[in-house]
């Protein structure tokens, strides 16, 4: 007993000292390492329920009938789709699909797989469950053409198809695995699922016979290390490629860009984003001061847009005027002057002649936690307090702050959004339709059946330049009700190695396909 | 033995009761976990229908009672986030934890005992006050920036360590026992377990920091207080060698309060491994917890507070019956 248990101890004491297992050790050159806050939730597509990281990563392993097309994310291209129609009633689609791809298991690509994803993510997804439930029938006219018939006209559906959600799953897989496909996920994208450690990092490997060639590096990492400089430092060390976005409601301060700025060894990528942050009223509510026009009017000429950006973000953010980023295809650029500017004086003017005495109102301004959300909040405060307005903040976790939103029991709060599809739809029907203010990242909008009505058209409109109209008209009749102040909108900015090449940010939502990238 | 299973079942009315506040607090802050799930545009319809299928409309009591049966039959629940049975997912990362406190209180020991008896045999020397200064910067730097210097020199500019992470961010062999240094070994790979090793390091530093110091200061404390008394002046009167009756005869005896700061403080690093976890991406418990938390994943924050508090509770077992084995006159009592 004593002999073997010495000659266990030796083993481990000469394995110490043995040298790597050669055939393991995978060449850094061709190893692309992604560092990201948390893990994901889930790889399954059917689940997704947009959280950032997941959904990249099922964008990378999957594919979608169609996807927007880079760099600049304007127009939509064939993935496994190669052509589609549009019915002119706006209801059927019908795509052509693309012959000869076989999914990572070795089975092959067809109408009924694009049935079966489709339908799955209908029948196990609530998150998506108001896009998915338009869907009346998908029909697999024959192995290489799907129909797809909605219930009623929607042109943004196109825009959920190139979503995770829409992601074509392996049926063999899935019939494989059962309840285990989430951790066994099966897909025809460029790169294969390889092997995931929870809280450590998701591996991904080269499909080398991908439909659109094979990606140019042989690994793909995913490190999750959730600590900012933790993050920087590995990078300026060289042990991960690039920083992905950080989480929707944080940001990167703007100390920390200026010190990478100055570093040969890392590039900074910034896209503008069509993320918006903003101060918003509880428009729902009849009593109190901001049931006063006048007095949102007042709020929203009592802040200095410009000094924010300035000051608080130093230019890592956009000037916002309205419901819309300026980047989207429907934004109406004459919403830049409509939107109240900067003018102290005539937010006092407006609230003296809505009866508010400079000091006899005092509010709680809730907010998200983060050093970033209490900038904002102290600069507020600061701007409101300048025309007579106290503000008290409130920081809280997100969770609560989401009660407190969807319960109604706030007078002002600073939020945010980010829509989940590259559509105005995903801004302007869940922000303003007065049947959803009682859920979760609205403006909470009192019932209007004008406004209702005209958010309607707009997302059911078939014909892109009547939609562009209807959007037009839109933000002007939301502006003049004035729901809030529209802040700002935060660039997307990706940190990477200078030798990584071929990098493109997408900016609705951010999610970046590898398949495209190499190291130098 | 007697004595242990009294302590053993003492431990469940303790654990029930931690449950039962726990469970009631995480249900008290603010924030609807189906609210979380659904995200933007969930129509209060299919909120209350997640409601409803998680069973959060239930009365407290009547869930807390649901809980615990299925807790008897060793079912902590299902993760909200992930939809992961919550024991599988603490199970893959207890082993991370334990890695990393158990050898941190390892270290701390070892640097902490030297430590405190170097300073009580040159008392109020200037090696004392030197090592004084630095158990006091021990005690009271914060964690996060203790890691963030040490990172910045021995990572960063030194090159000698890892940033963060456990293993090579390009290591892929899936876990055997789930201990990274141990699985290494058991597999031949010498170079990954070297790996393992210089991974576990600056964590380790962090970790231990505050318990060294701390040892450090009651060592050196129940040292000078031992060194006074009669039992050691006999000693050395009849001519026994200074080292013998320092590490011998009044180690042993100043070792008892020791002890006990080992055992709690020990305890209390799973609080620290929270911090310490999160800047160094290990991938363990305390960082599992905090996610939770800030999901308002009920299940899991539920099953990982039951898992510190049987560590907590464990832990002190285990320093009661060190303590019966250093001293005699407790023995005699546990008996």
């Amino acid at each position: 007993m004593p002999f073997a248990r010495r000659r266990l101890a030796a083993t481990f004491a000469l394995s110490l000292l043995a040298a790597p297992a050669l055939a393991q050790t995978p060449d850094p050159a061709r190893t692309l390492v992604v560092a990201v806050p948390s893990d994901a939730a889930g790889l399954e597509p059917g689940a997704n329920r947009a959280e950032p990281i997941g959904s990249e990563v099922i964008l990378n392993v999957f594919d979608t009938l169609v996807a927007w097309t880079p760099p600049d994310f304007a127009a939509l291209e064939g993935r496994l789709a190669t052509r589609w129609t549009v019915s002119p009633d706006g209801k059927s689609f019908e795509f052509e699909l693309r012959d000869g791809v076989t999914f990572h298991d070795g089975t092959a690509f067809d109408a009924a797989a694009v049935k079966f994803s489709l339908e799955r993510t209908k029948a196990m997804n609530p998150f998506a469950q108001a896009s998915f439930n338009l869907i009346s029938d998908i029909a697999v006219v024959s192995p290489r053409v799907v129909r797809i018939v909605l219930k009623e006209p929607y042109p943004a559906f196109l825009s959920i198809l190139a979503q995770p959600q829409s992601a074509i799953v392996s049926p063999a897989a899935v019939a494989k695995h059962g309840d285990q496909f989430a951790v066994n996920p099966v897909g025809t994208g460029p790169f294969v699922f390889r092997a995931r450690q929870a809280d450590t990092n998701i591996v991904l490997e080269a499909n080398r016979t991908y439909f659109r060639g094979a990606p140019k590096v042989d690994r793909l990492v995913y490190r999750i290390i959730p600590n900012a400089s933790t993050r920087r430092l590995e990078l300026e060390n060289g042990g991960i490629d690039i920083i992905q976005q950080a989480g929707q409601l944080a940001a990167i301060p703007a100390e920390t860009i200026q010190a990478l700025r100055n570093n040969r060894n890392v590039a900074i990528i910034e896209v503008p984003s069509q993320i918006i942050r903003q101060l918003e009223f509880n428009n729902k509510k009849t009593t109190g001061p901001f049931a006063d026009l006048r007095v949102r009017r007042a709020v929203m000429h009592a802040i200095d847009y410009d000094g924010l950006l300035q000051g608080v973000f130093g230019n890592t953010a956009d000037r916002v005027y309205g419901p819309l980023t300026s980047n989207s295809w429907a934004f109406n650029p004459k919403i830049r002057e409509l939107a109240p500017k900067y003018d102290p004086a005539q937010a006092k003017r407006l609230l003296a002649e809505a009866g508010v005495r400079p000091g006899s109102l005092t509010v709680p301004l809730y907010t998200f936690q983060g050093a970033l959300w209490g900038a904002v909040a102290t600069f507020v405060q600061a701007n409101l307090a300048d025309v007579g307005i106290n503000v008290t903040i409130q920081q809280t976790e997100f969770p609560a702050l989401r009660a407190l939103h969807t319960s109604g029991n706030f007078d002002l709060a600073l939020d945010g959004r980010q829509p989940w599809y590259n559509d105005p739809d995903a801004h302007i029907t869940i922000g303003y339709l007065s049947s959803l203010a009682d859920t979760a990242m609205t403006f909470r909008f009192p019932q209007d059946e004008a406004l209702d009505a005209a958010i309607l058209k707009a997302q059911q409109t078939v014909s892109m330049d009547e939609r562009k109209a209807l959007y037009f008209k839109l933000q002007e009749d939301i502006l003049a009700r004035a729901p809030g102040a529209f802040l700002f909108s935060p660039k997307l900015i990706v940190f990477a190695r200078a030798n990584v090449r071929g990098l493109v940010i997408n900016s609705a939502p951010p999610l970046t396909e590898y398949w495209s990238v190499s190291k130098q | 033995m007697r004595f242990v299973a009294g302590r053993l079942a003492a431990l469940v009315p303790v654990l029930a009761l931690v449950l039962a506040i726990v469970f009631l607090l995480v249900r008290a802050i603010p924030g609807d976990p189906a609210v979380v799930l659904l995200g933007p545009g969930a129509t209060q319809a299919q909120i209350a229908a997640l409601r409803d299928q998680l069973r959060l409309d239930l009365p407290a009591p009547l869930q807390f009672l649901e809980y615990v049966a299925a807790l008897a039959r060793g079912d902590l629940g299902t993760s909200l986030k992930t939809g992961e049975p919550v024991l599988r997912e603490i199970l893959l990362r207890l082993p991370a934890t334990i890695e990393l406190t158990v050898l941190a209180t390892i270290a701390a020991v070892l640097v902490g005992i030297p430590l405190g008896v170097v300073c009580a045999t040159r008392a109020n020397g200037p090696l004392d006050h030197m090592l004084r200064l630095v158990s006091l910067v021990g005690v009271s730097v914060p964690a996060f920036l203790l890691a963030l210097v040490l990172q910045l020199v021995f990572a960063s500019w030194l090159g000698w360590l890892p940033v963060s992470g456990r293993t090579s961010a390009l290591a892929l062999d899936p876990p055997i026992t789930g201990f990274a240094v141990f699985d290494a070994l058991l597999r031949g790979d010498g170079a990954a377990a070297r790996g393992a090793l210089a991974h576990l390091v600056l964590p380790c530093a962090v970790l231990a920091a505050f318990l060294a110091a701390t040892l450090g200061r009651y060592v050196r404390n129940s040292m000078l207080e031992t060194l006074g008394e009669d039992f050691v002046r006999t000693a050395r009167a009849k001519g026994m060698a200074r080292v013998r009756v320092v590490y011998v005869h009044a180690l042993r005896n100043a070792l008892l309060p020791a002890v006990t700061v080992i055992g709690l403080k020990s305890a209390e690093m799973l609080g620290g491994a929270i911090l310490t976890e999160t800047i160094f991406a290990w991938p363990g418990i305390g960082r599992y917890m905090f996610e939770a938390i800030r999901n308002r994943d009920f299940p899991v924050i539920q099953g990982t507070t039951l898992v510190f508090a049987l560590i907590y509770v464990t832990t002190s077992l285990v320093v009661d019956l060190i303590h019966g084995a250093l001293d005699p006159r407790v023995r005699k009592r546990l008996r």
